[in-house]
């Protein structure tokens, strides 16, 4: 005999990446049209096991080779910005050296990615740095600029004006009475 | 208190005094004393003087007797007998006197009686020559026997006489002489301690002359104070009263009865008097401080009403504080101050305060109206001018095209107008904070604003060392902004611009128009810069609002700027200036008061 | 990892004002998804409301009816659920004291209202760009604050 069987490519799909998800003890927020979005970050191993239990049954990861870059970006400019000595380095050079991509790659793949540039995620990372040792070290703008390689104190506060839209005293003016308001 | 002055004298006063008393009264006792000897002694005299003059009586009775018979028995005429005879009566008197005069004296007594019998025996051996040589009976024998015997008898009884007058001569002088010696500590001591007397009461007296003298110069101050305080009571409109604790009584003063609507001393006050006059609203929380000012010693200053005597209606001010005098005496003193007038002055400061209140609110609220009302429209033109797209704008005439430009152009001139005149009520309006702040950073900020500007014109800054100061920091920010802005943009169009920043300290008399204010050192901050400069004519008019120099079309603005500027500094107790020279450049010249 | 896309609230009663807001986001490169409340009250309702999903910025005018944007701010920082909302003013005021003040109040982003549609879009781009960063780049939320005017 013979038996017309419709079926639905995608149920199925998404009933076995489930259950071997399951399987893995995976946590996952939705499973889309080819997409997983897990609740955590895999660690290498764990993704490996996960990518060799898929591709048996013609699975396959597609890792999104620029994100995993810009990640990488991200984490060496933040690496960068939060070493204190790196009064020699300059981020380009440090960056293409870093990830062995020429810049003008890097930085056209992160703005394809984050619609803003590296040289301005770096400016907001200096900036975060500057708030923290503000408020946290209680350093003077003076030994901030010092610390975070600008040339004046003049050039610190324009950028952070530029950058918050606030003045560096009036930043921390204003998260000090928040403190105030809250106790 | 040290108005009170010290009569120190009064206690050796009384101590001199009191010596004087003493010296005068022992004096007198003296004199006295001296006066009763005197007597006793006169007495004395006159006493020995009576035996004396008895005794004489007595020998010349017995003289007399003698004779009598002798002239008897001479001349037997019985005429002669007589004093005879009268002489036994005087013998006898004067034996009597004389016994009374010698009683005192036990050896006179017996003296007396031993004279006393001799007498007898010559009266009679007398009688015994009487009988004898009386014809009938003489014997001559016998009577010369007899006669010489009386002779004898004679003898013996001036004898006896002599011996008595001796007696009692030695006796008065004997008592004289302690008479004299009692006494003789007499004159020269008695005028010495009656000059030292003298001396301590003329002392005393040059003492208390003295102070009469002070104090009638006391006397005179204290009256003139007295009059100038009742006076001063009477131009301040205040008044004080006492209350003796341990009296019970109270004092007003005159101006206390004027300020309840009364004569001075036009009644007895008592301590509860006064609560009459206070106001029903009031009188509890007054009649409660007057209690507690016994426990509390002083009195704070309480505030209320009071109703005069006409039924008008004055507001009081009163304390008080207990003093104890040097006797220990618990004095409550009190001041009442009629603060109406001030009174109804504050409530009218306090409804122009109110008035100007709701007039700053008003303005407030026409900033509201103008910083929203006003601009949203205006934005909205804005933003729906902005989203013609380029293809909607080609489909339109070149007519349309221009007019649409124009009608753009004048949008963001009003937009750049509203900005300006909100930001310059808004330098009148908002909170005024002083802050100490670094003024090095404030100009860092407005540098950092202006960044785009500085940079487009090459402009550099010159910035020496500015002070810490309280002041609103948003404020001078928008002052540094607006004067180095003003630079930048009058600058000569060929040179980069250069804006030199320089401060020191001044004193307020070093510049006229300081002097006016309540500060003393000044912080000078001058902006020069090498731009175009302006007519130093103009060098007042430029800091009026909407006052411009230039045409809008040359250098686009409102003219507010400046104005914004002046009113900064206005807040700030400063001062603001200009000053130029025509195309080298000008120097703005900040006062801010340390 | 893919974000969903972004989910904006913005609570403003001016009709005009919504559209350009709703025409800006549609021009933005990043994905959205644009939810309008017309005052004050409403948007509290919204927010109370268990059934709806918080947004991921709340856009909020000062000056509506009803409950001012304000009275709004100070009552979502008073609520567990939603004190942590990133809130991003949008007002037509710009004065320096209105600004420290909300951000005092807990509002992250002060945007002046720009009278260009241009502007507009440059600021809601870097509005989202910055949030994003805040987002994923781990910084701290705390002082995140973003004047634009």
């Amino acid at each position: 005999m013979k038996l017309f069987i419709k079926f639905d490519i995608n149920t199925i799909c998404t009933l076995f990446l489930k259950e071997k998800l399951d399987e893995q003890n995976l946590n996952f927020a939705s499973l889309g049209f080819g997409e997983i979005e897990l609740e955590e970050n895999l660690n290498v191993e764990a993704l490996e096991e996960l990518k060799n239990k898929l591709s048996p049954f013609g699975f396959e990861v597609v890792e999104n080779q620029k994100s995993v870059l810009v990640q990488k970006i991200k984490d060496a400019i933040i690496e960068l910005v939060y070493t204190d000595d790196n009064n020699n380095y300059k981020s380009s050079a440090y960056l293409a050296d870093k990830l062995n991509h020429s810049y003008g790659y890097l930085s056209n793949v992160f703005s394809e990615v984050t619609y803003s540039s590296i040289e301005n995620f770096i400016i907001i990372q200096k900036i975060e740095r500057a708030k923290q040792l503000m408020i946290v070290n209680e350093m003077s703008l003076t030994e901030i600029a010092f610390l975070l390689n600008y040339s004046s104190v003049a050039h610190l506060s324009t950028q952070f004006k530029n950058t918050t839209g606030i003045t560096p005293s009036a930043f921390l003016r204003i998260i000090k009475k928040r403190r105030e308001n809250l106790k | 208190m040290k108005w009170i002055p010290k009569f120190n004298s009064s206690n050796s006063l009384r101590v001199i005094f009191i010596i004087a008393i003493f010296i005068l009264l022992f004096l007198s006792s003296i004199a006295y004393k001296h006066n009763r000897d005197l007597n006793e002694s006169s007495k004395l005299v006159i006493h020995t003087y009576e035996i004396n003059v008895q005794l004489e009586r007595l020998i010349s009775a017995i003289k007399d007797a003698e004779t009598g018979q002798r002239g008897y028995i001479i001349t037997s005429n019985p005429k002669f007998l007589t004093p005879y005879i009268y002489s036994r009566d005087k013998v006898n008197r004067s034996f009597i006197t004389l016994k009374k005069l010698t009683s005192d004296n036990p050896k006179q007594k017996q003296n007396l009686e031993n004279l006393f019998s001799l007498i007898i025996q010559e009266f009679k051996t007398f009688e015994n020559c009487l009988k004898y040589s009386n014809p009938k009976t003489y014997d001559k024998r016998k009577l010369d026997n007899y006669l010489f015997s009386g002779r004898i008898l004679m003898e013996n009884i001036r004898f006896q006489v002599e011996k008595m007058k001796d007696i009692e001569k030695k006796f008065l002088e004997k008592r004289l002489k302690k008479y004299d010696e009692e006494i003789s500590l007499g004159p020269i001591f008695s005028i010495s301690l009656f000059s030292t007397a003298l001396t301590f009461i003329l002392l005393a007296y040059r003492q208390i002359s003295r102070d009469l003298i002070r104090l009638k110069i006391y006397n005179k101050k204290l009256l003139i104070s007295s009059g100038l305080m009742s006076e001063s009571e009477k131009i301040g409109q205040f008044s004080t009263w006492q209350w003796d604790l341990n009296t019970d009584k109270m004092d007003y003063s005159d101006n206390q009865f004027r300020i309840l609507g009364f004569q001075p001393n036009a009644f007895v006050p008592n301590k509860d008097t006064f609560l009459d006059f206070v106001h029903p609203e009031d009188k509890e929380a007054i009649a409660a401080s007057m209690e507690n000012i016994i426990n509390n010693k002083e009195l704070p200053f309480s505030y209320y009403k009071i109703i005069k005597s006409d039924n008008e209606i004055r507001h009081f001010k009163s304390t008080g504080k207990l003093l104890t005098d040097q006797n220990g005496n618990n004095i409550l003193l009190g001041i009442n101050f009629d603060i109406t007038d001030e009174h109804l002055l504050n409530i009218e400061l306090q409804e122009r305060n109110n008035e100007l209140e709701k007039s700053n609110k008003e303005l407030a609220s026409f900033n509201h109206v103008a910083s929203h009302d006003l601009q949203e429209p205006l934005r909205k033109i804005q933003t729906f001018i902005s989203r013609i797209s380029e293809t909607d704008r080609a489909a339109i005439s070149d007519n349309a095209k221009e007019y649409l430009l124009k009608i753009e152009t004048s949008a963001k001139r009003m937009r750049v107008l509203i900005d300006d005149l909100l930001l310059f009520s808004r330098t009148n309006t908002t909170k005024k904070e002083f802050i100490k702040s670094d003024l090095n950073g404030l100009l860092e900020n407005a540098k950092s604003e202006l960044a785009v500007i500085i940079d487009e014109k090459k402009g550099s800054l010159k910035v020496g060392k500015l002070p810490k100061l309280y002041v609103i920091p948003y404020q001078i920010e928008q002052l540094f902004i607006n004067l180095i802005g003003n630079s930048l943009k009058y600058s000569k169009p060929e040179i980069a611009p250069q804006i030199i920043i320089h401060c020191e300290k001044i004193l307020s008399n070093e510049i006229p128009e300081l002097i006016d204010q309540p500060f003393k050192k000044f912080y000078k901050i001058t902006f020069t810069d090498n731009g175009m400069g302006f007519d130093p004519q103009f060098k007042d008019n430029i800091f009026v609002l909407f006052q411009r120099l230039h045409s809008k079309t040359d250098y686009p603005g409102t003219g507010i700027g400046l104005a914004i500027c002046k009113k900064i500094v206005e807040n700030h107790k400063g001062y603001i200036k200009a000053d130029s020279k025509p195309s080298e450049g000008s120097v703005f010249t900040v006062f801010l008061p340390e | 990892m893919q974000k969903n896309a972004l989910h904006i609230l913005l609570a403003d009663d001016d009709d005009d004002d919504r559209l350009f807001f709703k025409d800006a986001f549609e021009e933005v490169k990043v994905q959205t998804k644009v939810e309008f409340v017309f005052d004050g009250l409403q948007l509290m309702e919204h927010l109370n409301n268990p059934d709806n999903k918080l947004p991921d910025i709340l856009f909020l005018d000062l000056n509506m009816p009803k409950k001012t944007g304000k009275e709004c701010l100070i009552e979502i920082k008073k609520t567990e659920r939603l004190k942590n909302l990133i809130i991003a003013i949008y007002s037509t005021s710009s004065s320096d004291e209105d600004i420290e003040d909300t951000f005092i109040e807990g509002a992250n982003i002060y945007i002046k209202k720009p009278s260009d549609f241009n502007a507009l879009k440059k600021i809601i781009n870097e509005v989202v760009t910055l949030n994003w960063h805040y987002h994923t780049s781990g910084l701290n939320r705390d002082n995140f604050l973003l004047s634009l005017k």
